[in-house]
């Protein structure tokens, strides 16, 4: 067992944890957020992204020790966040979930693509979102709303 | 009024949404209970063998369990009506034999799931390893004298199951007319064989079980993944000897079912054993390798298909024999017989083909076992039957489109029974057809096309027209001799004492929005805002009995039965209202929240605090509470039948065979529409599926019966970079054998696409001005099966034009 600290969801957090417990079942055993998910446990799917240090990963891959002093952020948190926030009203307007499970890693992948100025066209937001696999919506409402919350949100996330 | 903006027609965004939106949906995985401990099961890595000996180490004594340590789980056993059906018997655990690989052997408990999965490595088993079956067309042809469909040696006699004769679960024949007349009579003959590969379902959330012994209540809760809690209540009660009412079926947040999770499988009876056992929480979370091997397979069907027609690609009879590679298993409650039934009685489509005749054949193989996915057996011939349509046109020299139409049952011919005995009942098929062409811009392609690519691929277009049997009920089932016959659905709708409404239905929804969209249906009747009502589904606890989410049939058995239940609570509702209203109930109407008479109104609220706190003011005879439960079967019990038209537009690099998806579009019909921007939603998301199994997905075997495709690395699923946009017309023909005129349409998404996208297939590979015929009838399309049928239809001779 291995004494870790890490913020979590803006946080500060301390766990013993063993070497070989990925993020993933960290974050969903240990402190029950269980909005992380888990689809193929191999790093395909995308359902368990969540942001370390305010960049996508895959919490299936890493493992928690991996982030010991470092800053994690998962579906529960983003309460403040505009683009976030400007998501989940677009995925809700345009019926961009389905059984929802897909649907907190989405919003995370989604929210980086604006974040990172890649939701320009339909053409980016579709290569940008080839890592996150929706099995329910066939993925046209999905990328109609993140190019409604990225139009929404301008130039000041679009590329800043 | 409310139930303009909320009721049906309105694209009502969804209740579901918000919990999903913040990461609280509440998905089986998700739960834990105090002392919880987790399981993981011992497999076969054989797809056939004998269990000589399973040693458990020292250390996992007490930790791991097989069959003979859970002697009160009962095999599974199908109660199957179809006549001469083979019906094995599954034990939940292996005892003497494995029939494929990943069938369970032992489970094994620890604190934790990777603890679990090391003591499930740690055990030892000794197997005789057997001669596997795995090529069901082979077996076809060993073991019928009448088919054709099979080349290739037979070899020794293995069966899956001993005692058998031979590995046919059942064969059988679907006719009309006259075969032999038509085969004398055509101008044209037109072979083909097809097949449309093993693949998985693959919900994005696995199979999953978290099951206690509540003792306050003395039942087994069981928590499951599953698309139909109330009959996996039955199976749990037969499999493990208990009562019903000791049962308590719960489905959470279910992250996509699409048919496997309708069948009961060996791991819910064996987690709910072990949580009695034990009595502890036991929780047992599937991965995807384990999901790839044993959630339920699909498709894995062969067809061999010749249509006669005449000079103007009329066509007057198809003759074909049908097989289907059902593994070794049929699976509880229905066997593995509606795949092959399904797909004989489809084949004819929507044409008016005269004569028919289909062989079909369900063979047992060494491969885990076939379970539903989107459309069942109308995928598979649907690819056969459309495909087969254009080589008519292709030999006749005629549009596709043309000769499409032209076969079609007309709407002045409406009701049609077709030459396989399905009851179309109604809708204007050719319709479709022109305006999917018309969503495509046919014209604007075939410009392109004759201008030819920059790049060198080829541009083609294909079509593919279906008509979709949905919302069957008794007859329907009665006619495949199946176990139990979901014929209806149920609702129980109370309004509480503050005019609140719940709705409790049988039915069980995981991404389909029934929690929105049957709200929908209770605030046309009453006239409550959406707002105040409550969907609750998928536990056994709260809810009358219901068979669940599959064969299209929530939204117009489910949406029939809390129609009817909230017109019943609309008749005692007017009657206490006009009571308090002082007028003659023939006077009054509920609309908007409240019943209004000539002289005033009364809210709903205040009838319902006087139905159950002010009895005082209940007219005489009328009883407190407003309370009512209905069931629903439609008036049509063989179904009601939405139909679409889906095309597609692809570029096919002919060095590579790869092919690019430029455009597709649906034109559809599925009547009246509850919630359109859902059934788009549905539509969509079946389409991408279809993209799936046209393109991509595939698990085959080897011929020791080991699968080939363990992981999403090499199990490929469609993400949004490879799809298009999906294009979507509607046609509105209401059905009259329902509510509203609802047909279902959950599954029509997923049928069409391999058809469409294999013509379009076909019609780009045309333009090589190849000798031989450059087509692929084998799903998935991969670049190597493309490349192929390139090479093939050269034969050897020089290539023209090629690009180097």
């Amino acid at each position: 067992m291995t004494l870790i600290h890490l913020t979590l969801n803006g946080a500060a957090i301390a766990d013993e944890v063993p070497a070989r417990l990925a993020l993933a079942d960290f974050l969903r055993e240990r402190h029950n957020l269980t909005g992380t998910h888990l689809g193929c446990e191999h790093g395909v799917c995308g359902a368990c992204t969540v942001l370390v240090d305010g960049e996508p990963v895959r919490g299936c891959l890493v493992l928690a020790i991996a982030c010991d002093g470092r800053t994690v952020e998962t579906i529960e948190g983003f309460r403040d966040d505009a683009a976030m926030t400007a998501l989940r009203a677009s995925f809700h307007r345009r019926h961009a979930l389905q059984c929802g499970f897909c649907t907190p890693a989405m919003l995370i992948a989604a929210r980086d693509l604006i974040r990172r100025g890649k939701a320009g066209s339909e053409r980016e937001i579709r290569d940008g979102l080839a890592g996150n696999i929706c099995r329910c919506t066939g993925y046209t409402n999905i990328v109609a709303a993140i190019a409604e919350a990225a139009a929404e949100l301008g130039t000041s996330h679009n590329g800043a | 009024m409310a139930h303009e903006r909320s009721g049906i027609g309105a694209s009502l965004p969804r209740k579901e949404d918000a919990r999903h939106l913040v990461g609280r949906g509440e998905f089986t995985a998700d739960l834990k209970a105090p002392g919880m401990i987790e399981a993981a099961f011992v497999r076969s890595p054989h797809a056939h063998a004998r269990i000589r000996n399973i040693a458990v180490p020292p250390e996992a004594k007490g930790c791991v369990f097989t069959a003979a340590d859970l002697p009160q789980i009962r095999p599974i056993r199908i109660a199957t009506q179809a006549a001469g059906m083979k019906s094995p018997l599954w034990p939940p655990l292996a005892t003497d034999k494995v029939r494929y690989v990943g069938e369970a052997i032992a489970v094994c408990l620890a604190p934790t799931r990777a603890e679990a999965e090391d003591l499930a490595n740690a055990v030892m088993v000794d197997f005789e390893v057997l001669p596997a079956v795995v090529d069901a067309a082979r077996e076809v042809r060993a073991n019928s004298a009448r088919s054709e469909i099979a080349r290739g040696p037979q070899d020794g006699r293995v069966l899956v199951h001993e005692g058998w004769s031979d590995n046919l679960y059942i064969e059988r024949v679907v006719e009309g007319g006259d075969i032999a007349a038509a085969a004398r009579a055509a101008a044209i003959t037109v072979t083909r064989e097809f097949r449309m590969n093993r693949q998985s379902g693959l919900p994005l959330e696995g199979r999953a079980v978290v099951a206690w012994h509540d003792h306050r209540l003395d039942e087994i809760v069981v928590h499951a993944s599953t698309q139909t809690p109330h009959t996996m209540r039955v199976a749990l009660a037969e499999f493990l000897g208990l009562e019903a009412r000791r049962i308590r079926v719960v489905a959470p947040d279910v992250g996509g079912g699409f048919g496997p999770k309708a069948r009961l499988y060996p791991e819910e009876i064996i987690i709910a054993a072990l949580a009695l056992h034990c009595d502890r929480p036991v929780r047992w979370v599937e991965d995807r390798g384990e999901h790839l091997l044993t959630a339920a397979h699909t498709r894995g069907h062969y067809c061999r298909v010749t249509a006669y027609a005449d000079r103007d690609g009329r066509i007057i009879g198809v003759d074909a024999e049908i097989v289907v590679d059902a593994g070794a298993y049929g699976m509880w409650p229905q066997g593995p017989y509606s795949e092959a039934a399904m797909a004989a009685r489809n084949l004819p489509g929507p044409y008016t083909i005269p004569n028919y005749r289909a062989r079909h054949y369900t063979v047992a193989t060494n491969k885990g076992p076939l379970g539903p996915y989107r459309g069942v057996g109308r995928p598979s011939a649907c690819f056969a039957i459309e495909r087969i349509v254009d080589e008519v046109a292709r030999a006749v020299g005629r549009d596709p489109v043309e000769v499409r139409i032209s076969n079609m049952v007309p709407p002045a011919a409406m009701p049609f029974t077709t030459v396989a005995g399905m009851h179309l009942d109604n809708g204007d098929y050719a319709a479709s057809v022109r305006l999917c062409a018309e969503l495509l811009d046919l014209p604007a392609v075939r410009a392109r096309q004759s201008r030819g690519e920059a790049d060198g691929r080829l541009v083609g277009i294909g079509f593919a027209s279906f008509a979709e049997q949905t919302a069957h009920g008794a007859a329907e089932f009665v006619s495949r001799g199946a176990a139990i016959i979901p014929g209806y659905e149920s609702c129980t709708a109370r309004i509480l004492t503050d005019g609140s409404l719940v709705l409790m239905v049988g039915i069980q929804s995981h991404g389909q929005g029934l929690e929105t969209t049957l709200s929908q249906i209770a605030a046309h009747e009453l006239g409550i805002d959406p707002a105040h009502i409550s969907v609750r589904h998928g536990d056994t606890e709260s809810t009358a009995f219901g068979f669940g989410t599959f064969a299209s049939r929530s939204m117009v058995m489910a949406g029939g039965a809390v129609a009817r239940a909230s017109r019943m609570l609309r008749d005692k509702l007017c009657r206490i209202g006009a009571h308090l209203l002082q007028c003659d109930v023939a006077e009054v109407q509920c609309a908007d929240g409240a019943v209004r008479g000539p002289r005033g109104e009364v809210a709903i609220a205040e009838i319902a605090r006087v139905a159950h706190l002010r009895m005082d003011g209940l007219p005489p005879g009328v009883e407190p509470l407003l309370d009512a439960t209905a069931t629903y079967e439609p008036a049509i019990g063989t179904g009601v039948f939405s139909y679409a038209t889906h095309g597609a537009v692809v570029a096919v690099d002919p060095e590579t065979g790869f092919v690019e998806l430029l455009d597709f579009a649906v034109a559809e019909d599925c009547g009246t529409m509850v919630n359109p921007m859902i059934v788009e939603g549905q539509i969509r998301g079946g389409v991408v599926q279809g993209i799936g199994t046209a393109l991509y997905e595939e698990i085959p075997y080897d011929e020791q019966g080991q699968p080939q495709a363990g992981t999403l690395a090499d199990y490929l699923v469609p993400s949004a970079a490879e799809t298009p946009a999906i294009k979507i017309g509607h046609l509105h023909t209401p059905a009259v054998a329902t509510e509203y005129g609802m047909k279902g349409m959950g599954e029509g998404g997923a049928v069409a696409p391999p058809a469409a996208i294999a013509n379009a297939v076909r019609d780009a590979l045309a333009a090589l001005g190849a000798p031989g015929r450059a087509e692929v009838n084998e799903t998935p399309l991969t670049p190597r099966r493309v490349a192929a049928a390139i090479e093939r239809a050269w034969a050897g001779r020089p290539r023209q034009g090629r690009v180097d």
